[in-house]
Order: structure tokens, then sequence, then C-alpha cells
């Protein structure tokens, strides 16, 4: 059974210093098995100014377990697939220690977005594009970034505004776009469906 | 009622209640004429913390009297403050009849115990006389005012009793001015109680670092105990650590350097020691672990079975390697040379082994 009350306190834990960390950790849904984490991409690094979504999937042995981890936002990085978002960070498998929470292991993958392993890659295109020509790799970093990890963030505003033009009460609109990570289309859907 | 053989006849506690599971085994008197032995037993001791609202008798037993018990009474009441001289033992001072006075409920036949002269005389006539006697005998036989040891006399300075001195630890009037043995022992027993209860009460605030809860405020009491690492310094509670230390190693996870390792600094520990409260010092830590493991050395190693099985730990169990005569299993080193020149301790060596490296051609 996954210790609730302890993902209870670590939620709290986190959104308290939000503003300091950038970090947040939030239910995806009513149970606490699957949340979502932000962190925000950081400066002097491609990933600057761009907010990053992650699917937290609690397992049942945890804090004994891992959580599993991956990047919901598109990512062009040496250890993250830039296909499926599975991050390639030891502490999250062999490494893991109870004593590590959500917001550690958040905060371990921000620092890994400012210094890649590229000798140990989950991408081997992203690493050998690292490696070979890094300016390719900034650019296509930077614009993934731009067009992934940004336009989710700014335009969420104007998302909710079509949204309720079209009759949907306003706080179910914000906590559906939460859910599906931003995406307007998948929202409209997710609303008329349900 | 004078029944034969030397044996006490109190009257058994259970069997006053209903039911004694030792039936006609019971060493106590399951006779309602005999007296229940109602004496209380702090009183004895010198305080009892309930002064004269205790339901059991304030009074001193004389304790070679109380050994002797063929008679009806297996002890004779004295008055409190009646002092026998240990010399001359006529001049205790048996009340019967007040005693019955006093404690007629907790005896339900007392017809025979009522002495005609107790009735006679009066017994407010007589405790005075007590009284004025115990001024003259010995002062470290005279118990305590049990008000004033558990903390407060409502008489004050008008107490006929003698007021203990303060205990410096616990604050109250309960060292006896008369008797340097009790005195040092309540002391030390205090200062022990005082630092327990001071650790404690700085233990409550420590919390775990696997399930961010405080410890000691853990939903089950089984819960509310510290794990202690050997070699590092961070607090968890002892089934967040021992859980963590079971759990399967997942694929690629070394069991030393991961599940073994301290969450927090992944410092290697070997052991973890279940303790109810957290140290603050180095020496308060070995002192836990000391006496955890000569705890342990007590137990008979299951592994080991008095010597009929093996135990995988060998010489460094904690449990106890004893065989059933009570002899400790000796342990015989081996040591052998090593092809670079150095001295190695063998371990056992079985025939298979060499066996199982034999190939037959």
């Amino acid at each position: 059974m996954v210790d609730f009350s302890r993902v209870q306190k670590e939620l709290q834990e986190c959104n308290r210093d939000i503003n300091v960390s950038g970090i947040s950790v939030n239910p995806k849904s009513d149970n606490l098995t699957n949340l979502i984490g932000t962190i925000p991409g950081p400066t002097g690094t491609p990933y600057e100014g761009g907010t990053f979504k992650i699917d937290i999937d609690l397992p049942d042995g945890y804090p004994f377990e891992p959580p599993k981890m991956k990047f919901a936002t598109k990512v062009w990085h040496p250890n993250i697939s830039s296909q499926s978002g599975a991050i390639c960070l030891d502490i999250l498998k062999d490494q893991w220690s109870p004593a590590l929470t959500l917001k550690t292991a958040l905060l371990s993958i921000q620092a890994l977005l400012s210094a890649p392993e590229p000798d140990d890659p989950q991408d081997a295109v992203v690493a050998q594009q690292y490696l070979k020509d890094y300016q390719t790799f900034a650019s296509t970093a930077r614009y993934w970034t731009e067009s992934f990890a940004k336009t989710s963030s700014l335009g969420v505003e104007e998302k909710v505004q079509k949204l309720v033009e079209m009759g949907f009460p306003e706080a179910l609109v914000r906590s559906t776009l939460e859910v599906v990570g931003g995406d307007e289309n998948m929202a409209l859907e997710k609303l008329c469906s349900g | 009622m004078s029944l034969p053989g030397n044996r006490t006849r109190v009257l058994c506690k259970f069997f006053a209640h209903g039911a004694c599971l030792k039936g006609e085994h019971c060493e106590f008197s399951h006779d309602w004429k005999d007296p229940a032995n109602n004496v209380c037993t702090f009183y004895q001791k010198g305080a009892c913390a309930y002064g004269t609202r205790c339901r059991y008798d304030h009074v001193k037993v004389p304790q070679r009297q109380a050994s002797a018990s063929s008679s009806t009474y297996p002890y004779q009441y004295t008055l409190p403050e009646s002092i026998t001289s240990s010399s001359s033992p006529s001049s205790a001072i048996i009340l019967p009849g007040v005693i019955t006075e006093l404690s007629a409920t907790s005896r339900p036949y007392t017809s025979q115990t009522k002495s005609p002269w107790a009735e006679g005389s009066g017994q407010n006539d007589l405790i005075p006389d007590v009284i004025t006697q115990s001024r003259t005998t010995n002062p470290a036989d005279i118990a305590i005012c049990s008000f004033a040891a558990a903390g407060n006399c409502p008489r004050g300075e008008t107490c006929p009793h003698i007021h203990g001195d303060l205990c410096p630890t616990c604050r109250k009037q309960c060292l006896h001015p008369f008797r340097p043995d009790e005195r040092e022992e309540h002391k030390i027993g205090c200062e022990k109680k005082h630092k327990h209860l001071e650790a404690l009460k700085h233990s409550q605030e420590i919390e775990c670092s696997v399930c961010l809860e405080r410890v000691l405020s853990k939903a089950t009491p089984a819960e509310r105990k510290f794990g202690l690492l050997s070699e590092c310094d961070h607090p968890f509670c002892i089934s967040c650590i021992r859980n963590w230390r079971s759990s399967s190693p997942t694929s690629g996870m070394d069991v030393n350097s991961a599940l073994r390792s301290c969450p927090i600094c992944r410092k290697l520990s070997y052991f973890v020691i279940p303790s109810v409260i957290w140290y603050a010092t180095k020496d308060e830590k070995q002192e836990i672990v000391d006496s955890y493991k000569a705890r342990l050395r007590s137990i008979d190693c299951r592994h080991f079975d008095f010597g009929n099985g093996t135990c995988p730990f060998g010489t460094s169990c904690f449990y106890k390697h004893a065989y059933r005569d009570g002899r400790l299993e000796e342990v015989v080193l081996r040591h052998l040379g090593a092809e670079d020149g150095q001295t190695v301790i063998a371990k056992d060596i079985r025939l298979s082994d060499f066996l199982n490296r034999m190939r037959i051609r």
C-alpha cells in the first residue's frame, strides 16, 4: 500500500515553498497515486523559460520503491527520451532511497536538465548530437522548449476563455486543462464526454 | 481455626474476589474464617501516596513476627507510630481489637478476634501511649509522612509524623532523614528516572525521515520506537528502517550500497538497534547499543539451537551460543597461510567442497 499520509505531507511541504523552488506537485485525479509535477527550466540552459510537466505514478511500495516519473512535456535532452519522455536517472532506479521525496526527485530532474550526461544516454540521437554538434543541439532544445514547454503555460488564460465561452464552467475548465496537461483539444474532448 | 502445619493461613485475595485459578493447590487459604492480608506494601516501604485514602491497612508489620505464622494471625499488627524495639518482642503492642475496628470491612468473619480487654479499655486511650512510646525508639524505624512524600502534607508544621528531606531531583519530601541507604537508593533511582524523562521529552520532537511522522506519535505503540543505525545518527522509526532494509532489492540494486546504507547519508550500517528514546550524545547511544546487545546475548540463538544447528553469523552472532548443559560455544579459529604469505582465518571446510571441485574423467 502506498503511504498516503506521507504523500499528503509531501504535497503540503512542496506547495508551501512553491515561490522559491518553482516546483509543484498536484494530484491528477482523486486518488493520490497519479500525480503531476511541474519544474521550471533552469536558467542559463536551453530550457530556460519553459515549464515542464512530469507524470508521476506511485507504485504500491512507495516510499520503499521509487516513484515512476516521465516527462509529459516533450523535451530535447540526452538523458530523456524525445519520444516517450522516459528519464534516465539513477535515483529513480537503483539509487532510490526512502528518505528522498517527490520534491527532491523533481529537483534532481531539474539538475539533470542543466547538467546532461551524454555518456549514459536515454536518447541516443540526442546524445550523439550533443557530443558532435552542440550548437545544433542547443538550438533544437531551445526550439522544443519554445514550442512545447511554453505555449501551454502562456496561452492558458486564452484557452480557459475559449472553453468558457463554449459554455463550460470556469473551475471545471481549469481543472480539466490541468489534468490533460494544457492540451485544449483533449480538454474539450474530456469536457464533452464527461 | 488452628490448622496443622506451618502454612501461612492468609485469605487468598483471588478467592475473596470470587475466583482463584489455583483451586486446592493455592498456597493461600480458601477459608473465609482466615484473615485477609490487607497490609499496604507501600506503607511498609515508608511512603504510600494514597495516605489515609488508601484502601489497604497502614500498619507496620514487624518482619520477624510475620514469618512465624502458625497462629491465627500470621503477623501481629501494631499501630504505625508504635515501634517494636527489635531486641524485646514482648514490647510489641498487639491490638487485635483496634485493627478489627480499622479494617472491619475487609474481613467478613471477625467475631473471635474481638478481645474483651480491647473493647473494655477503649482504643482512644491507647493511642497516645503508643505515640509517646515512639519518641524514645530508633528514629530510623519511623516511617516518614506519606502525604509530604507524595507532594503535599495538609497538616504542614503541625503534622505529627516526620517529614522527609527534599529530593533535589523530584522536589518531593521523600528522603528519610535517618535511613541513609534508602536515601541513596531513591536519589540514584530518581536521577535515572528524571534523565529518562528528559530524553523522552526531547525524543517526542524527532521525526522519521521516511514516513515524515513524529516517531513517538505513531498510531500503534509497537511503531513508537526509533531504529538507530550503528554507523550514523539519522533518526528513523523502527518499522520504516526495518521495512526498507528488508525490502527486496530491485534489479541492479546493490544490497550493501542501497538497502543496508542509511537512506539519508548512505553510510553502511550492519545492524539496527531499537530504542524508545533518541540519544543526545555518543555515550548515550553507546549505552543503548550495549544494553541491546546484552539483552540479545541472554537469548539462545535459534540457528545454533544448543549445538544442534549451525548459525550463519558464527562468532559475530548477537545471540547466545550455549549447549544444553550451559557450556558456551568455544570459538576455535583456524589460521591458514595464504598464497601471498598472509595469515587468513579459515572457515568451516567440508568434504563436499573438495568433491565438488573434482572432475571425473
